[in-house]
């Protein structure tokens, strides 16, 4: 029997009968609990005002409370996601038209902003439209799931569905289209073989909407293989470039940072510099950049081009050249010769017998520029195959088709043929991430993600291979076209193993591991085997069409917009051409001469805008109206006009500005015979510089040639700044200039930034990383007309209004006497017919002694010990008076808020586009002045980081975003107290000058002296 | 008596047969009587141009500083222009108050009044546009150095607009003290002499319980005199920091160290010619002519040709220095303001500032009522374009030919400005029926000398 | 046994400074004298003490100017000295002809307004004071002596006709008042 244990609690148990103890068994607590009875109780007037008191205190205290900002913490948090630091993960993008490998820095998961893959070998020099691209992934007009007939399905039934299809096409064995862009990924290739082999009925045709096919023929022809050949510049000691615009788009572009290399004479290269001559009919970056750029129509282009090769090889030309192209042959045979195998010729022209012959002079020419061993992969597409394409479907000899990456409905000649038979197509499918002019009419609609969602290997050149991976979950309920076409063979696996497994089995090799190669994001394989040439005589008497009375159209893709599949990027749109710095707009660019002789204007109005008038340009029954922008240095007879405007659907109504020129791009042809004539009309532009020329301010741009350079000393071509004190020429520099002691900066961080004129070409890839990394608004077409842009850095062009900019500043000098000086600065307002340009990258130049600092009113900007010129936005109460004080204008003002404000439906009004914002600096608000920080944000990091780890800050850690994306090493930054710095050393040099240094503003951004390396003959 | 003697040269001040009670009854007069039709319609156009300016300032600070013509490059046009115009014209009264009272100008007391009343009514305009000009002016306290919750967050005393601020606002107060204090004697007229309660009730309260003790009346002249004489320099200062807004820039057309008397000089110039518009205006509608008499349009014209003149020197100067000087950018600043794209303001300036008052030294038309009229508002015109032409052809092509650009007013601009004329006007309105608008008690004491029956009498005698 | 206040009119400025000139003679006492307008000469006629209240005014310039030193000085020199466009907010001198405009205007307003509130505050004005002038024409044209009658009053009135004052008016008093 179990024994119960019994505690004692005191004597009292003792006892037989206890009535305490009875009592205590009996009711737990001793004494009553004073518990309320309800029925006794009645709530006094005390009571009531005791509840009404409590109740409107608490509505009260309610009512006090903020508004509440929902944010979902992580329910598991990702280890290598820490809240406020950045990961990068190496990728690439290749979207048809660019092809690059870079680095995405995402923040909490978000990609914000793209970098420059500085490791890779090749493809690394991001332009403006590659920084851009990480917009697109917030763009709110993104397909939301993949749609059949116009409703959302799932992704089952839409592939069951498509195979459904295909499989009834197949057993009645119908043509089918599959027309995609160039695919030069390996996996993706070998995915597609399996598809087509699977289904046989389904033809392959590859579409590049800016055709590079003759070209590719060409190379073809003589080399074998459906490639471009690579070059690479800086080995280049003469470029003669005929027509091709190698600086931006020519063939993939990606050549500056290679071009920059051999244009800044310095030690290293004893101080020589490359010889780039450039014949060309629209005004480009390249002739832009060039020494001798040569206006020429397309037809003289190709004389120009016999007439070299002739020289060269010694084969008879027919018909002679005009004396002054002439002369500029000769010299371009000159220097090719005198430069051997350090020499190249390249050209754009669209004739396959051209670019054979270019093939055949720089092999004349042995030259060690151009690469054939590894040519470039990224074109492919063949003109014959897509008019074949274009006849089959008009003779309805398809009926079905498949399209991924490309909207043929806006970028073919023949779009609305093309959409017209498309529609009414037994199957079509289109992979998209809009519903543009072909995938909205599409049956199927397959929801494809952005490039920064997705898996990618690509081959960008022969051995030179590229890894995309994902840098965030896919934002909506999107596919890649690959993962749907391995559920269409039937594959389980899904296309991130297919490429692991294709790389581990066929590509990786040297001991290079997939997980390195992937944190790299590339891999290199040198064993490439020689190409044989098949060497062909050029026939250089195959007829040229001769100039006409007819003007020749030359088309051109525009280094803001390109092939016109970013048009709904509001960066972009907003994003200045480096040329004619417009906005918002495409146009047709018109010889000086031309315009005059059809009564063409361009004016300024009231408030300074640009308006131009009207022209229609009419081709084979085919015209477009569009307005004209008169181009100093286009050639005479020639019409520029670029792509990638004019697009209707899957963008808001801001974006669907310009006009669509793919719609007179007849035959995949840039050159387009046309007749052009003024129509009614005047058309309202953006241009963000309404004065081309720089008034013969030599402050301003300071430049010299290259024999004076080297022949002549510092003070000869870059004096000191001289100033008058007491009617005594004093140095700017010295302290007895300055009326009041100077701060001690010799402690800390003082940082500088050094941009030099010569390997700055101007393409703007720092506008747009700028507006990336600082959350600048974008502000509308109408605001940028108002003159009210926000970008914090801006890339001034200046036409020169003689022959030269040197002769500018000449004459300026010499105009002595009132008439003749204002005769003469009147002048000078008016740019030469075909000028020199020079290129002028401007932000704040934080000036140690700032204008702006002493006049503001509430001390709201003011200098900071590492030398930046500093702006409080919330101390600013917005008198503008900094702004109108600086002199470089390069402060900006928040006239209305943009953000959250549906005036400005940009991507700061949809939680979709404020994704992309960077967390480190803040949106300003209406009524504050803003401006270039030197990029704050991140030299405190570093500087943090360093003192986190312990350890001195680095001089390679010094970026700024500008810094960083410049590929073409223009721009340096860091310490000038770390007198190891490489910009410490660069301001040293001889070169270095500071913008209107006479006003004595101390500036800490710097400027490297032009160097020019022109003979004029 | 010698202390009423003043040679029979010199024109009477005051006109008629008027005794100390004639004049009393007179400036009483429009207060007494209720306003007629002609007041009224003023009134009324005052009033709308005063509400679609109310209407254009809420529109702007609703929506934001974008709803005016400005841009990058042209941070200020309108609105500063109309600042210093407006603070330009403020100058005159205090200068006739102060400065012909340091000269013992015995002309100035038929004047004085009005003209001290619309420089207080100037100002006014003239500190509204700092305000508003600014993005965020719902934060223009910030202005002011005060203690405040972000710890030693202090104004910047390096910057002419904080020198602006305390110059514009001791000049508001202190013309207004001086001011108020010269109208005691003249409220405690009105105050004896009101019949209706609540009128009486009105003017004791203004009139500070004035009764006119000999001793009160010898502190009264004492503290008139410093007033004038801290008065003096005041005016001066105020418009020379005006002008430093300007000249301790960097701008070319701007960084001009000639400002500062220049624009005291235009300052005077277009004060006078405002007080002579409103004058003429009120000795008609007020019946005052025997107060204001065509002396006093006379020698004001006089001053006004006299400031036209030294303005157009410093025009001149300013080409001249900008040649000589040397600099480009000064040079192409002044090339560009006399004939760039702006050059009909140029041209308007000079024509309205330096070329029409010249007619003034013909006797005939600087006598001429209607004349002495129009010149006073084409001065003001010239003035205003003087100002738009120095904030915006200065800024609008500056040092680097990128950021060139031009301006063009929107519709807010011009409402805002016209809204500004229309407060200035309201003001005076209500002031000329309610104040004695004429110094009635200093006229008395020079009625002796200078009233013209007086002036017979002594004549008669010799 | 009593004497009596007369309010004695005048209706012009002259024949009241001979009419003070005459009393003067006689030793009578003038307590006020009311004036629409400032008589010259009245103060020297009365013997009142001239004013000091202009020097008050300096002293208080003064005052003006030390504050605008201590002030421009605490807050650009001490409190925080930030770098504004390089100029010297280390040293309050090399900084200073920054500042003069603020120390000018400080100096006139502080000047101005206090020498302002003084006179206001001697001269007994502010809002909601009681007017005590006792004749409301002394506002308008007429110019009123308050003084007190000789022992005979009829004398005293004979007297005044003669200096030529418009009218006279005898105010009581009693005794217990003084």
């Amino acid at each position: 029997m179990k024994k119960v244990k019994k505690y004692w609690k005191g004597l009292e148990q003792l006892k037989v009968q206890s009535d305490i103890v009875d009592k205590l068994e009996q009711n737990e607590f001793v004494e009553e609990i004073p518990v309320e009875k309800s029925e006794d109780k009645n709530s006094s007037r005390r009571d009531f005002l005791k509840y009404l008191g409590f109740s409107t205190t608490a509505a009260a205290i309610a009512g006090c409370e903020g508004p509440v900002i929902k944010s979902v913490p992580y329910v598991v948090q990702p280890e290598q996601i820490i809240p406020g630091v950045a990961n990068y993960y190496a990728t690439a993008i290749a979207d048809g038209n660019d092809f690059r490998s870079i680095l995405v820095k995402t923040r909490e998961g978000r990609p914000i902003k793209i970098q420059n893959n500085k490791d890779a070998k090749s493809f690394n020099c991001s332009n403006a439209r590659v920084n851009a691209s990480v917009l697109d992934l917030y763009d709110t007009y993104r397909l939301q799931g993949p749609k059949v007939d116009g409703n959302y399905v799932l992704w089952d039934d839409f592939n069951n569905q498509i195979k459904g299809n295909l499989e009834n096409l197949i057993n009645d064995n119908k043509r089918i289209v599959l027309l995609t862009q160039t695919q030069c990924s390996p996996t993706t290739k070998l995915i597609l073989d399996k598809f087509l082999s699977k289904y046989s009925n389904i033809e392959h045709i590859e579409y590049d909407t800016i055709s590079s096919s003759s070209a590719l023929d060409a190379f073809e022809n003589i080399y074998g293989i459906r490639a471009l050949a690579d070059y690479d510049f800086s080995k280049a000691e003469t470029i003669v470039s005929v027509d091709a615009d190698f600086l931006s788009d020519w063939q993939g572009g990606s050549y500056s940072s290679g071009w920059s290399k051999t244009r800044v004479p310095n030690a290293d290269n004893n101080n020589s510099m490359s010889y780039h001559i450039q014949f060309e009919s629209n005004m480009t970056l390249s002739g832009a950049n060039a020494d001798n750029r040569v206006p020429a129509n397309p037809s003289e282009l190709k004389k120009i081009l016999a007439h070299i090769y002739s020289r060269l090889s010694g084969q008879p030309v027919n018909g002679s050249l005009n004396p002054n192209l002439d002369k500029y042959v000769d010299l371009s045979v000159k220097k090719l010769k005198s430069s051997g195998t350090k020499s190249v010729l390249i050209s754009g022209i669209d004739d396959v017998n051209v670019q054979e012959m270019v093939l055949m002079i720089n092999d004349l020419l042995n030259s060690d520029v151009i690469d054939i061993k590894s040519p470039r992969l990224i074109r492919s597409g063949k003109n014959s195959e897509l008019l074949k394409m274009m006849e089959d479907l008009k003779s309805s000899k398809i009926s079905g088709m498949i399209t991924s990456g490309i909207n043929p409905g806006y970028s073919l000649p023949e779009s609305e043929e093309f959409l017209k038979i498309f529609k009414n197509l037994e199957f079509t499918l289109s992979f998209s991430m809009k519903e543009d002019e072909t995938s909205r009419v599409a049956k199927f609609l397959g929801a494809s993600s952005h490039y920064l969602e997705s898996w990618g290997d690509y081959e960008f050149k022969t051995g030179h291979y590229y890894l995309a991976q994902p840098t965030i979950r896919p934002l909506f309920d999107t596919k890649q076209f690959q993962d749907v076409i391995l559920s269409l063979i039937g594959a389980d696996t899904n296309f991130y193993d297919e490429i692991k497994s294709n790389w581990k089995n066929n590509i990786l090799s040297s001991g290079k591991t997939w997980g390195k190669s992937l944190q790299d994001g590339f891999f290199y394989d040198y064993s490439q085997n020689e190409l044989s040439i098949r060497r062909k005589r050029i026939n250089l008497n195959s007829p040229f069409a001769e100039s006409s009375n007819e003007f020749s159209l030359v088309l051109y893709p525009k280094v803001g917009m390109g092939d016109g599949q970013r048009a709904s990027n509001p960066w972009l749109q907003e994003f200045p051409d480096p040329i004619t710095r417009v906005t918002w707009d495409n146009y047709i660019t018109l010889s000086i001469s031309d315009a005059k002789k059809l009564k063409l204007k361009n004016y300024n109005v009231a408030n300074g805008a640009l308006n131009g008038s009207y022209a229609k340009i009419t081709s084979n029954r085919k015209e477009i109206i569009a307005p004209v922008i008169i181009q100093p240095g286009q050639a005479p007879g020639t019409i520029g006009l670029s792509f990638g405007y004019g697009k209707k659907y899957g963008m808001s109504d801001e974006m669907k500005v310009g006009i669509n020129a793919f719609y007179l791009y007849n035959d995949f042809n840039k050159i387009q015979k046309v007749n052009i004539s003024k129509v009614k009309g005047d058309h309202e532009f953006a241009c963000i510089q309404l004065h081309n020329t720089m008034m013969g301010r030599d402050e301003v741009i300071k430049e010299t040639s290259l024999e004076i350079f080297n022949t002549k000393d510092k003070s000869y071509w870059n004096p000191t700044v001289m100033v008058s004190k007491n009617h005594i020429e004093t140095k700017v520099t010295s302290p007895e200039v300055d009326i009041w002691r100077d701060f001690d900066r010799s402690i800390g961080h003082h940082f500088n930034l050094s941009i030099d004129l010569n390997s700055c070409n101007g393409c703007g890839a720092c506008v747009i990383a700028c507006t990336a990394e600082n959350n600048v608004p974008v502000v509308g077409k109408e605001e940028v007309r108002k003159s009210r842009d926000m970008h914090w850095i801006r890339i001034d062009r200046y036409y020169s209004s003689e022959d030269t900019i040197q002769e500018d500043i000449k004459i300026a000098e010499e105009a002595k006497g009132f008439r003749k000086y204002k005769s003469t600065l009147n002048a000078l307002e008016q740019a030469a017919e075909n000028p020199q340009v020079v290129f002028q990258p401007i932000a704040c130049m934080h000036c140690n002694h700032a204008p702006c600092e002493t006049v503001c009113p509430v001390a709201a900007t003011s200098h900071g010990r590492q030398g930046q010129n500093q702006m409080a936005y919330n101390r600013c109460v917005g008198t503008r008076y900094c702004a109108n004080n600086c002199p470089y204008k390069v402060r900006r003002f928040n006239w209305f808020s943009y953000a959250d404000n549906d005036e400005f439906d940009y991507n700061l009004n949809n939680p979709l586009g404020k994704m992309v914002l960077n967390p480190d600096v803040t949106v300003r608000s209406r009524g504050v002045m803003e401006k270039c920080t030197l990029c704050i944000q991140k030299t405190q990091k570093v500087i943090l980081d360093a003192k986190r780890d312990g350890r001195k800050v680095t001089d390679k850690d010094w970026q700024t975003a500008c810094s960083d994306a410049c590929s073409d090493g223009a721009m340096v930054f860091g310490d000038v107290n770390d007198k190891e710095s490489e910009i410490s050393k660069v301001r040293e040099g001889d070169r270095t000058y500071r913008v209107l240094e006479s006003l004595g503003t101390k500036p800490n951004v710097i400027y490297q002296t032009k160097i020019r390396n022109n003979i004029n003959i | 008596m010698s202390s009423h003697y003043e040679a029979s040269i010199r024109k009477p001040l005051v006109e008629g047969d008027k005794s100390y009670h004639d004049i009393t009854v007179d400036i009483a007069r429009p207060i007494e009587t209720p306003p007629n039709k002609d007041w009224w319609i003023a009134f009324s156009i005052a009033l709308i141009a005063f509400l679609w300016g109310v209407g254009c300032v809420i529109y702007t600070i609703g929506t934001g500083i974008g709803s005016w013509g400005l841009n990058k490059t042209v941070g200020w046009a309108w609105d500063i222009t109309n600042f210093v115009w407006w603070v330009g014209i403020a100058h005159a009264g205090t200068l006739i108050s102060a400065v012909l009272l340091l000269f013992r100008q015995k002309w100035r007391m038929g004047i004085n009044r009005s003209a001290e009343a619309m420089t207080i009514f100037a100002v006014i305009q003239a500190g509204l546009f700092p305000i508003i000009h600014m993005g965020r002016p719902w934060l223009a306290y910030w202005m002011f150095p005060l203690p405040n919750q972000f710890g030693s967050l202090w104004v910047n005393f390096n910057s002419p607009l904080l020198w602006d601020i305390f110059a514009i606002s001791t000049y508001l107060t202190v013309s207004l003290v001086f001011w108020w204090t010269g109208l005691l004697p003249d409220l405690a007229m009105i105050r004896d002499r009101a019949v209706k309660p609540f009128q009486k009730k009105i003017y004791s309260l203004i009139s500070f319980g004035w009764t006119g003790r000999a001793k009160d009346w010898q502190r009264f002249e004492e503290v008139s005199l410093v007033l004038a004489g801290l008065a003096t320099p005041l005016v001066l200062s105020v418009h020379s920091i005006v002008s430093m807004d300007f000249a301790t820039s960097v701008i070319p057309g701007w960084h001009t160290t000639i400002f500062p008397p220049y624009f005291v000089a235009g300052a005077i110039f277009s004060g006078f010619a405002m007080v002579q518009t409103l004058l003429i205006i009120m000795r008609k509608v007020s019946r005052l002519e025997s107060y204001i008499t065509l002396q006093h349009i006379e020698l004001m014209n006089i001053i006004i040709m006299i400031t036209g003149s030294i303005v157009g020197c410093a025009y001149i100067t300013e080409l001249f220095i900008a040649w000589y000087s040397g600099v480009e950018y000064e040079q192409f600043a002044f090339l560009n303001r006399a004939t760039g794209p702006y050059w009909w303001a140029y041209f308007f300036m000079m024509t309205c500032n330096v070329v029409s008052p010249q007619i003034m030294w013909v006797k005939k038309l600087r006598t001429s009522i209607i004349v002495s009229f129009i010149i006073s508002i084409v001065v003001n015109i010239g003035m205003w374009f003087e100002r738009f032409v120095i904030i915006v052809t200065s800024l609008h092509r500056d040092y680097l030919p990128s950021s060139w650009t031009m301006f063009s007013p929107t519709f807010i601009d011009i409402g805002i400005f016209i809204g500004s004329i229309g407060f200035f006007l309201l003001l005076f309105l209500l002031y000329a029926r309610s104040f004695p608008v004429i110094a009635q008690a200093e006229v008395k004491s020079i009625l002796k000398s200078s009233g013209e029956n007086y002036k017979k009498l002594r004549d008669s005698h010799e | 046994m009593s004497k009596n206040n007369l309010h004695v009119l005048f209706d012009d400025d002259d024949i009241l400074l001979d009419a003070i000139k005459k009393i003067k003679e006689k030793k009578y006492h003038i307590n006020e004298v009311y004036a629409p307008f400032p008589v010259h000469g009245l103060d020297k006629a009365l013997g009142l003490k001239p004013t000091r209240i202009s020097i008050l005014a300096f002293i208080y310039g003064c005052i003006g100017f030390t504050v605008a030193v201590l002030m421009t000085n605490y807050m650009m020199i001490a409190d925080w000295p930030q770098n504004i466009g390089g100029k010297p907010s280390f040293s309050f001198i090399e900084n200073m002809p920054a500042f003069v405009p603020i120390l000018f205007e400080m100096t006139v307003f502080f000047a101005a307004h206090l020498m302002v509130l003084t006179f206001y505050m001697r001269s007994k004005l502010w809002p909601f004071k009681k007017a005590e002038n006792p004749n409301p024409l002394t506002t308008d044209n007429m110019f009123l002596i308050d003084m007190e009658s000789g022992d005979n009053l009829n004398k005293m009135k004979v007297f005044l006709k003669k200096t030529g004052a418009v009218s006279i008016e005898v105010i009581e008093r009693d005794d217990n008042e003084k």
